[in-house]
This record gives structure tokens, sequence and C-alpha cells, in this order.
């Protein structure tokens, strides 16, 4: 299962795009793992364009690309047998039910009608739409809407789901029903995912892999995990009651704290341990709740790429 | 909270080819299409020509027959020429041709009716609620999309020309009682299918280039009333305009004309100038370009080249003894008379101008939002 999960399933080779003056994708080369994967990147940042020629919906303009073993130039309807895609936009035909919608998803994709019918009902279910799937789809909420379109993208069992901004407009709760959809999806169904999110949160909890563009060009790709690098010397640490005078005291032992809510980031001097950290909270008099190394968190490293391009 | 009472389920079907996945969307296009109420009401209406086409083969088969059952219908036939009435059987091709042809002239109306009803929202729609990566993110080819579009409109176009004219001649066959008469008719059917399907395909491209140019319906609806009313209303003034300049141009020519008769009447000059007129306005109907301005008057004169109207009427404009009257005859019923290929040319490049129009206004995903 994991040599499965590392088998990539896009690989992209200097593939560029430009729409009159503007560059969207620049010499853009990237292997995509199975598996879940954020894609990440400010707007304009060529994130759709990627997904577009992924589809083989964007004919790129010089590099090359292969989606499953499968050429994207050239067999453009046979990747997208494979992939399920769920756009950002609201894009549903109004006056019809929420089943006939998902119904004809299937049916465009080649399915019987019967079977993509009998699919439809399933899928609803699954996306928690069972009891309003004889609604017409103008009634439905904006959360309702995302995963009717969810729905229509896996109605035909894709081995690759494309999410497209799948959160955006959702109250909170909508939220966390459809990162839980995706998450099933990728982690107990076997099916990969390119979720592309301006929510980190949302990408973290969903995603192991991300890649992170600008400009159309990569700046970050890998494991999440792996990037989210520990900083030697400097910890987060929270304390069961007010610090009182502990930050001072550590501070003059050469320690630079900085104070978010309740957790404290101290960084120790050279030569210093964090059994420093320890002793003094027991002369202060204070009670360490939490005290571990700290790892950047992926906005860092967002930022952090989006910065240094 | 759980995501889920039911789990998922993995799909073990197999997909379809590429090759009739046009059909999904027009299926699912005409299954919306008959939630339209006043659609209904307009099919129901464009059944009774329908209706008529069948009673009148049915009333030649049975006339044919010399049947008792229409020798009172005979009596309301008198406008027909006494001849044709004599031998329906040598008038048999004649009458069909005919029939057919006023029933696919009324038909050509509702046909447009149709596509005005059925038309404006199939791509406009689209545009509208930005749909469109819902079918070109699938196995869906462009031209998958502009069939399964233009199968729609086919399809009721279809519904109100070509499955009409396969019943009534069914019918035709069967009160004929005669199996030749199927061998010999073939043609007339044929022809009529022909036409059906030139109207789909030419008002249903250029419908569907209409309807990509705008995301609101309503422009659509108006761009097609246009076409159709004003090219008809701006053709038949022009043809108006035409002959009053050919009825002032005879008028004045025609001391010229006949400068030895010394007109001893006025009046009576004026008869036979006028009986003479008809034929010098048959000569210039023989090249009038007026005609080809009106839309429906392009595709009328097309399926009066394939059903052969015009030489129907030159066969019973024959009957008649005078010549005045023949091109009376010929003027009045038949035509129009300009060449058909002219026709022919310009909806053709119609039909050109509209896919160019439909491959550049839905270009591909570079072009949209």
């Amino acid at each position: 299962m994991a040599d499965a999960q590392m088998q990539p399933i896009i690989e992209l080779k200097d593939i560029s795009k430009t729409y009159g003056q503007v560059k969207a994708l620049d010499q853009l080369s990237c292997v995509i793992p199975a598996g879940a994967t954020g894609l990440l990147g400010p707007n304009g940042s060529g994130k759709t364009t990627m997904i577009r020629t992924m589809l083989g919906l964007v004919r790129p303009d010089a590099g090359t690309g292969m989606v499953f073993g499968l050429d994207i130039r050239s067999q453009q309807l046979d990747i997208r047998r494979k992939i399920g895609f769920s756009p950002e936009d609201d894009c549903l035909f109004p006056g019809v039910h929420g089943i006939e919608f998902v119904a004809y998803a299937g049916e465009l994709c080649g399915m019987q009608s019967s079977d993509a019918m009998q699919r439809a009902h399933e899928v609803l279910d699954y996306v928690g739409l069972g009891e309003v799937r004889y609604r017409k789809v103008e009634s439905y909420s904006s959360g309702m809407k995302q995963r009717l379109k969810l729905a229509a993208a896996i109605v035909h069992d894709p081995q690759l789901l494309i999410l497209d901004e799948p959160t955006n407009g959702m109250d909170p709760a909508g939220r966390e029903h459809m990162l839980q959809l995706a998450d099933d999806l990728a982690t107990n169904k076997g099916m990969s995912l390119v979720f592309s999110s301006h929510l980190l949160p949302d990408v973290e909890s969903v995603c192991r892999c991300i890649v992170v563009l600008s400009g159309g060009k990569l700046l970050v790709q890998g494991d999440i995990g792996t990037l989210k690098q520990i900083h030697s010397g400097s910890y987060e640490l929270r304390l069961k009651e007010a610090p009182g005078n502990y930050v001072e005291h550590i501070t003059d032992a050469g320690c630079q704290v900085q104070i978010n809510g309740e957790m404290l980031r101290v960084r120790l001097p050279d030569g210093l341990a964090p059994e420093m950290l320890w002793r003094q909270a027991a002369l202060d008099h204070v009670q360490i709740r939490h005290l571990r190394p700290q790892r950047s968190t992926l906005e860092e490293i967002f930022l952090g790429a989006v910065e240094r391009s | 909270m759980p995501i889920a009472e039911q789990g998922y389920q993995h799909w073990s079907g197999r997909l379809s080819g590429h090759a009739w996945r046009w059909l999904a969307i027009t299926h699912r296009g005409v299954q919306i299409q008959f939630r339209n109420r006043f659609l209904r009401y307009v099919l129901f209406a464009a059944w009774t020509p329908a209706f008529l086409l069948v009673c009148m083969l049915s009333i030649w088969g049975l006339l044919e027959q010399k049947s008792k059952w229409v020798s009172t219908v005979v009596q309301f036939l008198r406008f027909i020429n006494p001849h044709v009435i004599a031998q329906p059987r040598y008038y048999r091709l004649d009458v069909w041709r005919l029939c057919y042809g006023y029933f696919m002239h009324v038909e050509l109306f509702f046909s447009m009716l149709i596509v005005l009803i059925v038309g404006p929202g199939l791509i406009s729609q689209d545009l509208r609620v930005n749909a469109l990566p819902l079918y070109f993110s699938r196995p869906l080819r462009r031209i998958d999309y502009f069939l399964g579009k233009l199968g729609v409109i086919s399809f009721f176009i279809g519904m109100v020309t070509i499955l009409p004219a396969v019943i009534a001649y069914v019918f035709g066959l069967l009160f004929s009682l005669n199996w030749h008469v199927a061998v010999v008719t073939f043609p007339i059917l044929l022809a009529a299918v022909t036409y059906g399907i030139i109207i789909c395909i030419s008002a249903g491209t250029l419908m569907l280039a209409f309807s990509s140019l705008s995301r609101n319906l309503r422009y659509v609806a108006l761009f097609w009333l246009g076409f159709w009313f004003v090219s008809g209303v701006v053709s038949d003034v022009l043809i108006s305009g035409h002959n009053q300049q050919l009825r002032s141009q005879y008028y004045h020519s025609a001391p010229v004309l006949q400068p030895s008769t010394g007109a001893p009447s006025g009046r009576l000059l004026s008869r036979q100038y006028w009986r003479q007129f008809h034929s010098y306005q048959f000569e210039a109907q023989l090249h009038d370009w007026r005609p080809l301005v009106s839309y429906t008057g392009n595709l009328n004169r097309l399926g009066n080249k394939l059903l052969g109207i015009n030489d129907v009427w030159l066969k019973l404009a024959k009957l008649e003894p005078n010549r005045w009257r023949r091109s009376f005859l010929l003027m009045r019923f038949g035509g129009p008379w300009y060449p058909w290929y002219w026709s022919l040319a310009l909806l053709t490049g119609l039909f050109l101008g509209s896919a160019g129009l439909l491959k550049w206004s839905i270009r591909s995903f570079d072009r949209m939002k």
C-alpha cells in the first residue's frame, strides 16, 4: 500500500502556458504521488491552469505531461474518464433535481442511464444529501451545492478526485463535513486527491503532500511532515497558570521569548539545554504543561516559500 | 458527526465509448423541454396539418380505388382540375408531392416556432450558470456537446416534420391497398425526410450560434425572431416593390410592345396586356434574387426542389389551354422559380458561418472564466 501511494500519478515537465502577456505556467515541473495532495498558491499563481492542464482542457505551449501514464496532449478523454473534477464555481443547472444533476453527470461520463441513476442515489447518500435529492438544486445551500458537486465528481468512481476550493463559502459545520468526506475518500477509499484551496488548515487536515505555486512556478513540493522541520533550539511551551516573572527570568538567562496567547515560543541561546526551562519553572513555582520542539506551521512554509520567490 | 449513513461503494461498471456520448445531452435536454407546457401545446397544434395530410393521402387512395366512401368527398375537391380527379392513379405522384409540399410549408412555420421555444437557452443557459466545466471536465469533446444540443432541436423539429411525414406515408400506402405504390412514392418520403433533416441542421446550427452569443436567452430569442421574421418581411417588401416596378415598366412599355393593335378600347387592351403581363412577370421571376433574403424562403426553395413541387405545377399548367393562364397558375401556386442552388449555396454559407461562430465562441477552457 505504501509503495502504491508513492507511485506518481501526475508528472508534469517544463509545462509553460501563456495567456497573452500573462505567463500562467512557467516551465512548471512536478510529480504528484498517489494519495492526497494540497495545491497551494496565491491568486493568479497558476493553480487553476495547472488543474486544467492535467485535465487536458488547456493545451500547454511547451512541455510534456502524463496523468496515470496518459499523455495530456493526446489522451485527454481517457484521462478525464479516470478523473472527477469539482469546480470552484456553482455551475449547477437550474430547474433540475439533485438526483437528476448527479445522474446526468454520470451519463456524461459514459454510464448507462439506469446505472447512473442508481449510482447517483448511492453517492448522494454518501455525501449526506439523500434526504434532499428530489429538491431543485437552486434551493440548496452553499454547503449542499459543494457536496452536490462532489457527488457529481465521484459518481463514476474516479481514481483521482480534483477539488477546486471545495470549502469556499461554507459554514464551519459544512466545512468540517466536506473535509471529512475528502479525507475519507483519500484515506479509506483509495481515491487520490488533489485539493486546491487557499485555506491552509483545510489542506493540512486532508493532505499528506503539498505543492506550492507562485507566478506559475513550483516553489515547494513535498510531504507536509518533512517540510515542517524541527527548529533546533526553539521550543513551544505552555504553562498551567499565568507566567508571572517566569518570562522575565528566562529572558534574563538569554532566551528569546515570543508570547502567542497561552503559548510561549522560546529560543534558547547556544549552549543552553531545555532542562534550564524546567529548572527555572521550579524556581518560579509555575507548572509547565506542554513543552516540545518547535516545528514550522504550514502557514510558515507557505509564506516563507512565497516570500522567497 | 457521521459523514455518511451509507458508506461509499466502488463502482465496477463499464463506461461506454465516445461515439454516442452526445445522446446523453440530447436525452436530458429533451426531457427538460417536455416540461414546458407551451411547447406541448405547439407540438399538438403542429400535428393538425399532419392529420390533414393523412386524410388527403387516404382519400386519394380511396379515390384511386373508386371507393363509394369518397363519392361524397369528391364534390369538395372541385378546386382540383377535373382531369386530375378523373385520373387519380395517373396523377397520384403529383398529388402526393403537392400534399407533402403544403404540409412541409406549414410545418416550416411550426419548426421555426419550436426552435424559438426550445433553442435560446441551450447554450446561453450553460454560459449563464457557468456550466461548461461540467461538460468539458468529463470525457466529452466539443463536437459531442454541439451534437447533443443540436439533437435537442432536431428531435422536436423531427417530431413535426419527419415523424408525421413517415406516418402519413404509411397511412397513404395502407389506403391505396397496392404495394406497388410504395416503390413509386418512396422518393417522396425520402425527399420529405431529407428536407426535414436540412431544416433540423440549418435551423439548429443557426440557433445554437445565436445561443452562444449571449448569456441572456431573451436576447437570443430576439435574434432568432429578427432573423426569421425580419428577413421574411424584408424579402416580401423587396418582392412587392419589384413587382410594382415590373408592372410600371410593363404599363409604360405597352404601346411599344403592341404598337399595331390600334388600341380600340383601353379596357380591352388593358386586359390583353395584363394577361401577357403574367408571362412577363413569370419570366422575370426565374432570376429574381429577392426571395433569397428570406431565411424560410430559402428553406422553402430547397423543399420545393426536393419534393419536385415546381415540376408538378409545370405539369398541371399544361392542362390549361391559355398561355397567360398557365403563367398565372405557375406564379400563383408554384415557385419560387429562381435556381435552387442559390438557396443551397446561401444556406451552406449560413451553416458554415454558424459552425465557425460556435467554434469561436466556445473555443475551450482557455477563454473561460
